[in-house]
């Protein structure tokens, strides 16, 4: 087969090169993994005009197409207007016409214009899960407006409680909704299941006092999951109606240097979460000289160093009064290759603004 | 008499209440249930009408009003135990007849049995009268008829809520007379529910020796994997009244602080434990059994007129595992049926 | 209204060891109290216990105390002079009008020596209330024996007395549980004039009544004590119930064709 293709270009529409010379497969966002079945017709319409005839569900939660040849994606692209609209645009109030930002135009006919910020993956949260303490779908809906359309690269992930099934420690950016708990000990018996659930289950925060019959709680090292709620015969836990974060930083996958991620922010309101994200394309654009190029966030971090990361994503950011910020942070590696950061001066990337020099 | 009160009026009357009464009404906590974003429902003192909650039974039951989870007895120091105080202001609450009719059952092992009266129930239980709340049938967990406690006359007012704010009341008590003039009269009588989804018979456990073959039967052990003996059955029960006692002590000195009496349950470990560490049921089962054998057979036995349930369901909507006590009497009533035909 | 549960101050007149862990308190009272009946102790850090009377005279009550856990410790820091809280007396206690002039039987294990000490030191004291005494009283080791001059003193006044220990031998004492004894009771001895008395821990009690109706003991003539967990005494707090039965206020003392079917 000789044709003459961009990858790059397509890589931007969404559509990744296979290992089959002009065959793609095709990545719909699903923002927070959550989107009403009518949308698997769209998926089942395209696949079985287009493409082999199957889905795969991709590791970031988007609807993968499989088998999509190159002469096809205009067609492809015309079709999943609706389906962008609708996601998009209904469901999250994505301006199409902005890239990070700035004022550019969408063909709606042309498909995704932008890979950069990944789909937002999310747990099924407080909207089934006994554990979940947040709406996650809803979160990821008021973000995806945030990030994208843009060429800057996040990952983020919602968990909605610190079991974390959804990863947050491995992403970019790694959302966990944490409750607040509130005691009352006017209505606790003192059977004690809610510091056994903590030790068993938990950071093993909770402790019956035997003289006292009531519960006593070591509150710096709660981590929020809400279990002692969950199994309290009494209601003598309960979680604070307003809802409350914690964001991991830096976690990442990859063939250099994967790592869990840190904690950037614990105890932050929506609010918080919400703005500290809006200055992610500031951040990146700072960082890279305000060129995109195909480099993941948590690389963008490590060039700028935490304390300028923290800089710039909280400017302007007014922080809720039990927003607790991590003033320095500890990265731990694995180094597949020891020395690894050891290299001439003359390979060290850069950070920031170069015009200067 | 029974009168049409528009919201104005209503609230009129309730804050002229409020001058001579503590009122406590079902009360709607938001977020604050077992899951996230869930609400719970329970008494609470309540400072105006918009504070009741009308339409949702309450998770918890009215009897935390009068034997509250956590109360002081006695106040001590080394001399003496000095009994606490409780306000003398009369108590208004707004209840159903499930609720209202479960204090029938635990007035009388509160109050006479044994040849005893409890006085902490005593001095609670004399300062309260009830307003009678518009009950149309509950949720899908209700049972009140087949309990024969859909019905009261146990009541002060009787009121039916309207979405608009007004308010239908019944005056039964002539104390409450005075509130009402001025107010128009209508026709308006407090209805009964007659008919729950569910329904329910309680089986009959002829003599001891059935008994003790169904205290064996293996109906139980299903119990040992799905019941994770929580508690909140009995929390949630209108009917239990099992507490137990604790001395708090106030800084270094164990000789000064403060008595309390502590809710209590059955299905707690250490329920039973004894000075030396013997306890009686151990397993989730024998909890079950234990439980389901004092509501159904044990409290009929000794007090004779009722069972100890009042059909209002709240144990199987608190169940985090979803055990459903009707489905259990059901159980039971097949083991007993297995038990006469000599099949086990 | 009365409060029933109202502790009353009692000063403690004598303090003596029975074993490491068991102390037996003399408290200065007019409380009155049936042989058998027991009291409410308050126990400064944890609450109330009941506690079986282990003997009483005139103006005073003994009380033997067992010392479990840290938190119990606090009594036995008490000594003579000190103050301590009681109610009661509550419950049924022992049958005496049935147990007049017939031959009494009593089977005791452990601590549950004490509930019938009074009734045992009663009639040692009232020659002729009892025709006789057969006592088989058993304890798990040497560390464990209670009431030591009060056994000795059995022994000399009662008709048959059988003292054991569970696994270890020790002079004047056989060894074995209690049960083993039963059919050395002299049935025919006692032409069917005999009440017989069961108290000890469950599992004793239970093969007690079973070996007893084994060796052609009449079921209506045994009486046993139950030990449950009370947090009030007096039928409200529902720990001791079994059945349809109160611990606290139809016990402790239940006939044995009522305690065989009390399945906890």
């Amino acid at each position: 087969m000789n044709q003459d293709i961009n990858i790059k270009t397509l890589q931007k529409n969404c559509f990744r090169q296979s290992k089959v010379p002009g065959v793609f497969l095709l990545q719909m966002r699903v923002p927070g993994g959550y989107v009403s079945a009518e949308m698997l017709e769209i998926v089942k319409h395209i696949s079985e005009t287009w493409g082999d005839g199957n889905f795969h569900f991709g590791t970031r939660q988007t609807f993968d197409v499989c088998g999509i040849k190159y002469q096809d994606v205009p067609a492809v692209n015309e079709y999943l207007e609706k389906y962008i609209k609708s996601v998009e645009e209904d469901v999250c109030g994505v301006d199409m016409d902005l890239i990070a930002g700035e004022k550019v135009g969408w063909n709606p006919k042309a498909g995704y214009p932008t890979i950069g910020a990944r789909n937002i993956t999310a747990c099924i949260g407080n909207y089934h899960c006994v554990c979940g303490n947040v709406n996650t779908f809803e979160l990821a809906r008021k973000i995806e407006g945030i990030i994208f359309p843009s060429h800057y690269h996040i990952k983020i992930n919602i968990s909605g409680c610190p079991n974390d099934c959804n990863k947050a420690h491995l992403c970019d950016f790694g959302i966990i909704g944490v409750a607040e708990m509130e005691y009352h000990p006017d209505r606790c018996i003192g059977c004690g299941l809610c510091a056994r659930t903590c030790e068993k289950g938990s950071t093993r925060v909770l402790t019956l006092n035997e003289e006292t019959g009531k519960i006593e709680k070591d509150t710096c090292c709660c981590v929020g999951c809400g279990e002692c709620a969950r199994v309290c015969p009494a209601s003598a836990w309960t979680r604070k109606e307003e809802k409350y974060y914690r964001v991991i930083i830096g976690g990442r996958t990859g063939r250099q240097t994967p790592r869990t991620g840190k904690m950037f922010l614990n105890w932050a309101s929506e609010d918080v979460v919400l703005s500290v994200l809006k200055n992610w394309q500031n951040f990146s654009a700072w960082v890279m000289n305000y060129k995109p190029e195909y480099l993941h966030g948590g690389h963008l971090i490590d060039r700028a160093g935490y304390k300028k990361f923290k800089e710039i994503m909280l400017e302007g950011v007014k922080l809720n009064p039990e927003c607790l910020v991590a003033e320095d942070i500890y990265w731990h590696e694995t180094e597949y290759r020891s020395n690894f950061n050891v290299k001439p001066l003359s390979l060290h990337h850069t950070a920031g603004p170069q015009d200067k020099k | 008499m029974s009168y049409r009160l528009t919201q104005n009026e209503a609230d009129a009357v309730f804050a002229e209440l409020l001058k001579k009464f503590d009122i406590y009404a079902p009360h709607r906590h938001v977020c604050a249930g077992r899951y996230s974003d869930d609400d719970i429902v329970k008494y609470d003192k309540v400072e105006s009408l918009s504070d009741v909650e009308y339409k949702k039974k309450s998770d918890y039951p009215m009897k935390e009003v009068i034997s509250p989870i956590q109360q002081a007895l006695f106040y001590f120091t080394e001399d003496e135990y000095r009994e606490s105080k409780v306000s003398s202001r009369p108590i208004l609450i707004f209840a159903r007849p499930c609720d209202i009719n479960a204090q029938k059952i635990q007035a009388r092992i509160y109050a006479g049995n044994g040849g005893f009266t409890d006085s902490y129930y005593e001095r609670m239980k004399d300062r309260v009268k009830y307003i009678l709340m518009d009950c149309e049938g509950g949720d899908d967990n209700c049972f009140c008829v087949s309990m024969h406690t859909n019905k009261t006359d146990n009541y002060s007012l009787a009121v039916k809520f309207h979405e608009d704010g007004s308010l239908f009341v019944k005056v039964k008590d002539q104390d409450f007379d005075n509130y009402f003039q001025e107010i128009k009269e209508i026709e308006f009588e407090p209805e009964f529910v007659n008919k729950n989804e569910l329904k329910v018979t309680v089986p009959v456990i002829k003599d001891h020796e059935t008994l003790n073959k169904l205290k064996a039967h293996p109906m139980w052990n299903e119990f040992n994997s799905r019941c994770i003996s929580c508690g909140a059955c009995t929390i949630a029960c209108s009917t239990c009244t099992c507490f137990t006692t604790k001395d708090i002590i106030y800084g270094d000195n164990p000789e000064v602080g403060e008595r309390r009496r502590i809710e209590s349950s059955c299905q707690v470990d250490g329920y039973t434990t004894v000075a030396g560490g013997i306890s009686y049921r151990k397993t989730a089962g024998e909890k079950m059994r234990f439980k389901m054998l004092h509501k159904f057979h044990d409290y009929k036995e000794r007090f004779v007129d009722s069972d100890m349930c009042v059909g209002c369901g709240r144990c199987t909507a608190r169940c985090p595992q979803f055990i459903s006590i009707t489905t259990t009497l059901d159980k039971m009533s097949k083991a007993i049926e297995e038990i006469e035909k000599g099949e086990v | 209204m009365e409060n029933i549960v109202q502790p009353k101050p009692y000063k403690i007149s004598e303090v003596r060891h029975e074993t490491d862990l068991e102390y037996t308190f003399r408290f200065d009272t007019d409380i009155k109290v049936n042989h058998g009946q027991f009291l409410m102790l308050s126990i400064p850090k944890i609450g109330e216990v009941p506690i079986s009377v282990s003997d009483q005279g005139d103006g005073w009550l003994e009380f033997t105390i067992r010392k479990v856990g840290k938190v119990t410790n606090v009594i036995f820091e008490k000594v003579a002079g000190d103050v301590m809280f009681l109610r009661g007396p509550y419950g049924n206690g022992w049958p005496m009008d049935k147990f007049q002039g017939k031959h009494l039987i009593v089977i005791a294990g452990g601590t549950g020596v004490s509930p019938v000490r009074s009734t045992l030191n009663f009639c040692a004291r009232n020659e002729g209330f009892v025709k006789d005494v057969s006592l088989i009283c058993g304890f798990k080791g040497c560390n464990c024996i209670l009431f030591k001059s009060d056994l000795e003193k059995w022994q000399n006044n009662f008709k048959h007395t059988w003292l054991c220990l569970d696994n270890e031998d020790k002079e004047g004492f056989c060894r074995g549980f209690v049960t083993n004894y039963i059919k050395e009771l002299p049935l025919n001895e006692y032409e069917d004039n005999y009440e017989i008395i069961v108290v000890g821990p469950p599992v004793m009690m239970k093969y007690v009544g079973l070996e007893l109706i084994k060796n052609g003991f009449s079921e209506e003539k045994i009486w046993m004590s139950f030990e449950r967990k009370m947090s009030c005494g007096v039928g409200k707090c529902g720990h001791c119930r079994i059945d349809e039965y109160y611990v606290c206020t139809d016990g402790p003392v239940f006939p044995y064709k009522i305690a065989k079917n009390l399945v906890d």
